[in-house]
Formats: structure tokens, C-alpha cells, sequence
């Protein structure tokens, strides 16, 4: 088994516009090894929204994949890339192999369904023989994040912010999955459900031993969470290491600008 | 539920001293009930309005009926003047025409409410217009509440999948259609179908609602006869209807697929079918079924052509005809007939949303 989950090669994404293509992701080359969490950081714009899009397949005109590669390895099926399966093959991967965690601000839950009717439906689709242990599984994963059981039998509009947010995160490893991506998983919140947020992200890791890659523009997550760090600007990765390595001796002179930008408690911004 | 309602205002006023008991406690705590007794509250207040200015304003129409049933009769039967002044008297007696205009109401109203009578007819007097009306109403029922029924659900479907695969060619075929069609009056597709099925094939029917040679009963043959009759009324109806609710049902699902619910129902890798129902369907389907409510006012006035053009015996004929003998109560019956069904159908479907649809709340 290789130890890389994805492999991204050449990965080149553009929006056509009537003034031609405008190139959002620009060659990007990146590994994301298994088990780690994996950062991706960078500004407004910079393409690393697009970049998870991409990934996931969820890319809708006027946005294009233009070139490039993305090898997917799956744990006990075969390696398959990303960009050229289709149909019922890409359907089938989705959720147990390959999963998403949008950002809680965004209204990703159905209004008019209840929570666990939300992961009764990814669960029945993609594990059908899981039916009789839903009543089980639904409060135990619920848990994990930090919720109560009875959080089950509410709509989205009864819960908080940081409530849809840990739902979303207990939905996105409902089945194990070998790769969640998260789409800035804190923004929106407030600092101390981010930092909830956070210790329940990490935790996830050590219980489902997923791989987690992780959009954010905000440094200080990526200080927190992350084993390693990809820095984006402008569709282009300018530096990819170790996050203590990074932190401590950033490269480029772009990611050590945003390592300035971080707020520091006792310090005024003249 | 309804059976807490009289004592609020009696427990009311003994409240103060345990605040946690009593009729307004318990509704406070049971928001739902609260809202359905106040909702039925309204119904009734509407449903009296509307028979109230039902009734006034056809008192208003200039023409006396009486004179012209007498008229009638004497040219049928050569009544001599004498006789007729005595028969005015008696007529306006049984029509309710006699004292000022508020009487007249208060009397119509007592007769109508307590005893569901609302007057001789007089195309066909002596039978009360309550009797002519219900012998045509289970034809307009038959015929347009299932074709009103058969649309809607057709078209909410076609219209959520046209929705769902717009930019495709069936999409764009089935809206251009639409909005070229649907507002083509019932009739003239009628003519058409009549045109096509009936003159120039000769297979269906084009009038009456069975074949006089088979009499009426729970028989096969009868059965068959009604259905085979009602194919083309029926279908006039539906062809038109379902193109309108398309149309209607495209423009409220296409917002909703841009919605973050339906990216992320996607990357669920559901089914596409579950995601239109479960997920898209479901959160906009709900305008449509308020005005399925309101849709139903047309069964008993929209398609009085579409009877007379086929000749139907139903409340559409009925109240053509009763039009042209200025015969009042008839006309008053199926009015009121329409506001009663139009209330009550909005008022089930009003009571019905909260179940329907989580978000839908009507109290604080």
C-alpha cells in the first residue's frame, strides 16, 4: 500500500469567462501522505477553495479542470484518478472513500430533514448493512463530537453554529472514510467554538484514523491542527513542510507575511 | 382541540391566581393547537363574509326573477291577469323576497345554515336549487376534481424533473411548451381533441356524460361508459393544467439547486432521484400546494365552458342555464358551493403545512 493517499500532479483548474479562461489553479504538485492532516493555507482568491472543489468533484461550470492528475488510493480497493471516474463509479467512492466537511455557516444541512435522517441516508446509500446498528451508531458518532443524543431528532434551524458544525464533522466519518477534506471547517465561528472545533477535528484523526486536509485562510488553525502546511498564492504553491518547520523558518516571503498576520496577544498593530 | 375554545375567555379571568392551569396555560404549551383553533376561528369569520357579500350582491342584479317566471308560465300556460297577482305574492313568499333586503338575508341565512336550504329554483321549480345543485355536483366533481387532482401531481413531477435537468433539451422543450401552452384557454384545446378524437377519428365521444342506452348504476358497463365519456373533458383539462403547474414548479426549483444542501447532498453521492425529492423537491414544493387549495375555486366556475362545450351535466351547465332564467337561489347555491369548498380546501391545506414542512411555524 502506497503512503500517500492522493496524489496530485499537474492539477491545473480554470473558470471561462468571454474573455477567455482565467486560471484559478495553476500546476499544483502535492501528496497527501496517510493518516496526516494536511493544511492549506493562503488568501481570498488564492484558489485553495477551488483546489478542494477539484478534488472532491464537485466543480460546476463555468470552472474546468484544464490538465493534470490526481491519484486516489483508497484503502482495499483499487487506485483510481480522481478526474476521469464518472457516474456510478465517482457515486460509489463518494462518502466512504472520499468525503467532504463544508464550512457550518453554510446552509449544507436540508432545512427540512431531521439530523439523523441526514446520516441515515449517506449511511443506507453507501453501507446498506449498517440498518439495524443506526440506532447505535447515529447517538455514538454524535458523541464523538460532543453532542448529545437527542441532537438526532432536531431540524438544522433548532441547532447553533458550532452545533451544525460538529454535526457536519460526525457526518463526514460516518463511514470511515479514507480522505475528508474540509472547506474552512472554523470560519464563521466564534474563537472558543473554533478551538472546540479544532480539539474535535484532531480528535477524529485519533479515533477513525482518517486523513483530513484542511482549507483554511487562517494561520493560527493550521498552527494548531496541522502536521503539514501547503502555502497557496495565486493558484501556485510557494511552500509545502512540516508546520513547526514552516512556522519557525517559513521560505517564502509570502508565507511569512501571513505567519505575520497572525494576531499576537499584548502586541498593538502600529 | 376545538372544544377548549369557548371557555378562554370565562377561565380567563379566574387565571391570576395559578398561572401554570387553564385554558391559556395549556395553549401557550401546545403552540399547534393554539394556532389550529384561531385558524378554524378565521375560517368561520371568512366563510360568513363571503356568503354575506355573495348574497347582497346578487340582490343587487337588476331583473325580478318572479316576474319572469310568471312571464314564463303565462306564455306556457295562459295564467289570466287575476291569477297572476295572487301568484306574485305567493312566489315572492316562497323565493324569500318578501320585507326590506336585511330580512330577506337573515331569513336566507337561518334557512341555509339550520336546514342547508337555499330556496326553490326556479328553472326548475318546485325543486329546491339544493337538489339541482347536488345532481350535478358529483359530475364537476368527478370530472374536474380528478383532472385538478391528475394535473397537479403530473405537473409537479414534469416541473421538478424540467427543473432539475435544465440546460437539457427535454427541459427546454417541456418549458417552451409550457409557457406557450399553458395559458391557452381549456376550451380551445377542447375543440381540438374534439376536432381530432371526435369528428375526424370518430373514437370518443363529444357529449353528455354516458350513453343514454345504458342506464345509470355500479355496473361495468356504466362505469366504462363514464370514463370513456369524461376522456375528452378530462383531458382538455389536464393537457392545460399540467403545463401551468410546470411551468410553476420549474421557477421554484431552480433557486433551490443552487443551494449549499444540494452540493453537499451531491458529495453525499445519494442517488440523483432521492436528491430531487428528498432534497430539492421537498424544500420548494410547498407554494404549490396552497395553491392546489386555491386552484380548486376553478373547478366550480373556470371550466363552465369546457361543460358546456361537452355538454356534461355538471355544476357548470347548471349555472349557465341558471344564469339565463335569472334563477337566483341556483346561482346564489353554486356560489356558494365554490366559497364553501375554496375555504374549506385552504383552510385542511393551512393546517396541513406545519406537518409538511419543519420550518413552517405560525406562532412566536
Amino acid at each position: 500500500m502506497s503512503d500517500s493517499v492522493l496524489e496530485i500532479k499537474g492539477l491545473e483548474v480554470a473558470y471561462s469567462t468571454n474573455r477567455g479562461d482565467v486560471k484559478a489553479v495553476r500546476g499544483i504538485d502535492l501528496d497527501v501522505r496517510r493518516g496526516e492532516i494536511l493544511g492549506i493555507a493562503g488568501e481570498s482568491g488564492s484558489g485553495k477553495s477551488t483546489l478542494a472543489v477539484a478534488l472532491l468533484r464537485l466543480l460546476k461550470a463555468p470552472g474546468k479542470v484544464t490538465g493534470g492528475s490526481v491519484l486516489f488510493n483508497p484503502a482495499g480497493r483499487s487506485p483510481v484518478d480522481l478526474l476521469k471516474v464518472h457516474g456510478e463509479e465517482l457515486r460509489v467512492l463518494r462518502w466512504s472513500a472520499l468525503s467532504y466537511l463544508p464550512q457550518g455557516s453554510m446552509s449544507s444541512l436540508n432545512p427540512v430533514m431531521r439530523v439523523q435522517d441526514q446520516f441515515k441516508d449517506v449511511i443506507l446509500e453507501h453501507a446498506p448493512d449498517r440498518k439495524n446498528s443506526l440506532h447505535e451508531l447515529i447517538p455514538r458518532l454524535l458523541g464523538q463530537v460532543g453532542l448529545e443524543p437527542r441532537v438526532a431528532r432536531m431540524y438544522p434551524h433548532e441547532l447553533s453554529g458550532g452545533m451544525k458544525q460538529r454535526v457536519l464533522m460526525a457526518i463526514a466519518v460516518a463511514l470511515e472514510p479514507d480522505l475528508v477534506i474540509a472547506d474552512e471547517p472554523t470560519t464563521a465561528l466564534d474563537v472558543t467554538i473554533q478551538r472546540v472545533i479544532l480539539q474535535s477535528l484532531a480528535d477524529l484523526r485519533t479515533d477513525f484514523g482518517v486523513t483530513l486536509m484542511v482549507i483554511s485562510h487562517d494561520m493560527g488553525v493550521h498552527a494548531q491542527l496541522a502536521d503539514r502546511v501547503a502555502v497557496m498564492y495565486e493558484g501556485q504553491l510557494v511552500e509545502v513542510g512540516d508546520v513547526r518547520q514552516v512556522f519557525k523558518d517559513p521560505q517564502d516571503a509570502y508565507t511569512r507575511q501571513l505567519i505575520e498576520s497572525i494576531p499576537k496577544v499584548g502586541r498593538r498593530a502600529s | 382541540m376545538t372544544a377548549d375554545a369557548p371557555p378562554v375567555v370565562a377561565v380567563d379571568k379566574s387565571q391570576d391566581s395559578a398561572p401554570s392551569r387553564g385554558v391559556r396555560a395549556w395553549l401557550s404549551r401546545h403552540p399547534l393547537a393554539a394556532y389550529a383553533i384561531r385558524r378554524v376561528g378565521i375560517y368561520f369569520v371568512e366563510l360568513w363574509g363571503a356568503l354575506t357579500i355573495a348574497f347582497f350582491f346578487f340582490r343587487l342584479i337588476p331583473g325580478d326573477p318572479v316576474q319572469t317566471l310568471i312571464q314564463t308560465l303565462q306564455q306556457n300556460y295562459m295564467y289570466n291577469q287575476q291569477a297572476s297577482t295572487e301568484l306574485i305574492a305567493r312566489y315572492q313568499q316562497e323565493f324569500g323576497l318578501t320585507g326590506n333586503m336585511f330580512s330577506q338575508y337573515v331569513k336566507y341565512m337561518e334557512k341555509l345554515v339550520l336546514h342547508g336550504d337555499l330556496g326553490p329554483s326556479l328553472i326548475n321549480y318546485p325543486t329546491p336549487a339544493q337538489d339541482v345543485i347536488l345532481r350535478a355536483l358529483p359530475w364537476t366533481i368527478g370530472l374536474l376534481g380528478i383532472s385538478a387532482v391528475l394535473s397537479w401531481i403530473l405537473g409537479v413531477l414534469l416541473g421538478a424533473i424540467a427543473g432539475w435537468r435544465r440546460g437539457k433539451l427535454g427541459s427546454a422543450i417541456a418549458t417552451n411548451l409550457s409557457i406557450a401552452l399553458s395559458h391557452v384557454p381549456y376550451f380551445f384545446v377542447a375543440l381540438i381533441l374534439v376536432y381530432i378524437f371526435a369528428y375526424s377519428m370518430g373514437v370518443l365521444p363529444a357529449r353528455s356524460a354516458y350513453d343514454s342506452n345504458i342506464s345509470p348504476g355500479i355496473t361495468p358497463e356504466f362505469i366504462g361508459s363514464v370514463l370513456k365519456y369524461g376522456l375528452l373533458p378530462g383531458l382538455s383539462i389536464v393537457v392545460i393544467g399540467t403545463l401551468s403547474w410546470i411551468l410553476s414548479t420549474r421557477m421554484l426549483m431552480v433557486p433551490v439547486l443552487g443551494e449549499d444542501y444540494l452540493v453537499y447532498a451531491e458529495a453525499k453521492g445519494l442517488k440523483g432521484w432521492r436528491i430531487l425529492t428528498r432534497y430539492a423537491l421537498r424544500n420548494c414544493y410547498l407554494p404549490q400546494i396552497t395553491a392546489f387549495g386555491i386552484s380548486l375555486g376553478f373547478i366550480f366556475n373556470g371550466n363552465v365552458l369546457v361543460e358546456q362545450l361537452f355538454n356534461y351535466p355538471g355544476l357548470g351547465t347548471t349555472l349557465v342555464t341558471a344564469i339565463q332564467q335569472l334563477d337566483f337561489n341556483t346561482i346564489l347555491g353554486v356560489t356558494d358551493i365554490a366559497i364553501f369548498s375554496v375555504l374549506t380546501a385552504v383552510l385542511l391545506l393551512d393546517l396541513l403545512l406545519p406537518l409538511l414542512d419543519p420550518r413552517v411555524k405560525y406562532w412566536k
